[in-house]
């Protein structure tokens, strides 16, 4: 079936499935078949913010005075966390959207991709203000072997889900030869294709990226690189948003309300899926032997680390009623909840609709003071 | 005053001094993991096998039937939870 812009057929959007129904053609919310959907892009909407509003310019010399190995590993994962948002700014559109069938699904996914687009001005906001050649920096993530090994688990499944919905849109079910190469295209396979990436899009947003959030609040609980955490803090906030979004679609598949395939396919896929989490575990953890390789920082080294990814993995897991792979049951660094905390956000009584909205995101004047009762 | 039962722990008393389950817990020292304390990235989730609790905000993460988000609920009767 053709991608149309905007479908001709008149057609009860209530009884499309989540994907591969017929394209969207008036994207209307007055009826929903699933409401969260909408939530979560009001949601989205309202943690709205810009990297210029936070002041980084601190951090120059807060890096200027780290040593070289904790240097090495803020730099690290900032190109890491790059190439993640770089993937994911535009990934989820040019994958999504060609076989999305909800408008209130195919928004969120809009709005979802979008955030991410300021993830990554966010990176070239912090880089420009600690180094004096940011384009070292950034030319460097396409020649890092350590980042390069982590990309091809992050892409491999978007990009067959995409190579599949070309070909399937083009020339239809059934053998196809393309340019001289003999294809077979079925939609229950396509189905297994858009299965298996949403979930490794749900590891690479519950998972990788807070092996890099843990690092960035550990140098902030030290009074170091600030401006940074503060941006990564709404990095995570955003990211906390995206990953319910993605934890939604999975549970709504496995459930099979929808499209009873997707349902059969969760179950055929489930040694996959461990499969995914458990790489995605060990690779993070590879990615922490390799930050702390000349050295640990204070508050955090591998092994605290390697727990942390456990520990999170576990808990990742059983969200989408899967069961947990480590024995880890305790969260190591147990600090890294109050970074994670939206306490940032404020309600404001007089609004006629209750709003969230951004409070102190600009204050950049800390008193030595304020952290009087934080402990290291 | 609705009553707490945790799995393995003794029961604790929801006085109405904590606004939330979660900060009941955490006033008792009980470790529930937590995340934005705002119902929407599901990491306080816990177990809910008895009773009911009412929500102060409609959570936006994924709720499994048996499971509840202590961040933004109060209990509406005696309850028995337990803490993954």
């Amino acid at each position: 079936m053709a991608y149309t812009t905007f479908n001709r057929q008149i057609n009860d959007q209530l009884k499309e499935p989540m994907f591969f129904g017929n394209p969207v053609n008036i994207s209307r919310y007055d009826q929903q078949k699933y409401g969260i959907f909408e939530k979560l892009i009001e949601k989205q909407l309202s943690f709205f913010w810009r990297p210029e509003e936070v002041d980084v310019s601190k951090d120059r010399i807060d890096y200027q005075n780290l040593p070289e190995h904790e240097k090495h590993i803020f730099i690290s994962n900032l190109k890491y966390q790059t190439l993640l948002d770089s993937v994911q700014g535009r990934s989820p559109n040019v994958a999504f959207l060609p076989i999305v069938s909800l408008p209130e699904l195919e928004t969120w996914i809009e709005t979802w991709a979008f955030s991410e687009t300021i993830h990554s001005r966010s990176y070239t906001h912090i880089v420009r203000n600690i180094s004096a050649e940011p384009h070292k920096v950034f030319d460097d993530i396409m020649l890092n072997e350590k980042i390069l090994q982590r990309a091809e688990d992050v892409t491999r499944y978007y990009d067959a889900l995409i190579d599949g919905v070309n070909l399937y849109q083009r020339c239809g079910e059934g053998n196809h030869t393309i340019n001289g190469e003999s294809q077979n295209i079925s939609l229950y396979e396509l189905k297994r294709r858009l299965y298996l990436c949403v979930m490794s899009v749900n590891v690479l947003e519950a998972i990788r990226f807070y092996v890099s959030f843990a690092c960035s609040f550990a140098f902030a609980e030290r009074e170091l690189m600030e401006g940074n955490a503060k941006i990564i803090r709404l990095i995570a906030r955003d990211e906390a948003l995206h990953l319910t979004g993605t934890q939604h679609m999975l549970n709504i598949m496995a459930a099979g309300d929808d499209d009873p395939q997707m349902a059969q396919i969760a179950k055929e896929c489930e040694e996959e899926a461990y499969a995914i989490f458990r790489k995605a575990a060990e690779q993070e953890k590879d990615w922490a032997e390799f930050l702390f390789k000349d050295g640990s920082m204070i508050g955090l080294n591998k092994d605290i680390l390697c727990q942390y990814v456990e520990y999170i993995t576990n808990s990742r897991m059983q969200a989408i009623g899967l069961k947990p792979i480590f024995s880890t049951t305790q969260n190591p660094i147990p600090w890294i909840n109050t970074w994670l905390v939206s306490d940032n956000v404020q309600v404001a009584p007089q609004e006629a609709e209750i709003s969230s909205y951004l409070v102190g995101q600009i204050d950049n004047e800390v008193d030595g003071g304020d952290f009087g009762d934080f402990d290291l | 005053m609705p009553n707490v039962k945790i799995s393995g722990n003794s029961a604790i008393a929801f006085d109405g001094t904590a606004p939330t389950l979660l900060t009941a817990l955490e006033q008792h020292k009980l470790q529930v993991n937590f995340h934005c304390r705002q119902g929407y990235c599901g990491a306080c989730r816990c177990k809910l096998l008895q009773g009911e609790v009412q929500y102060l905000n409609e959570p936006l993460a994924f709720v499994r039937k048996g499971e509840f988000l202590p961040c933004c609920s109060i209990p509406l009767t005696d309850i028995e939870i337990e803490i993954p």
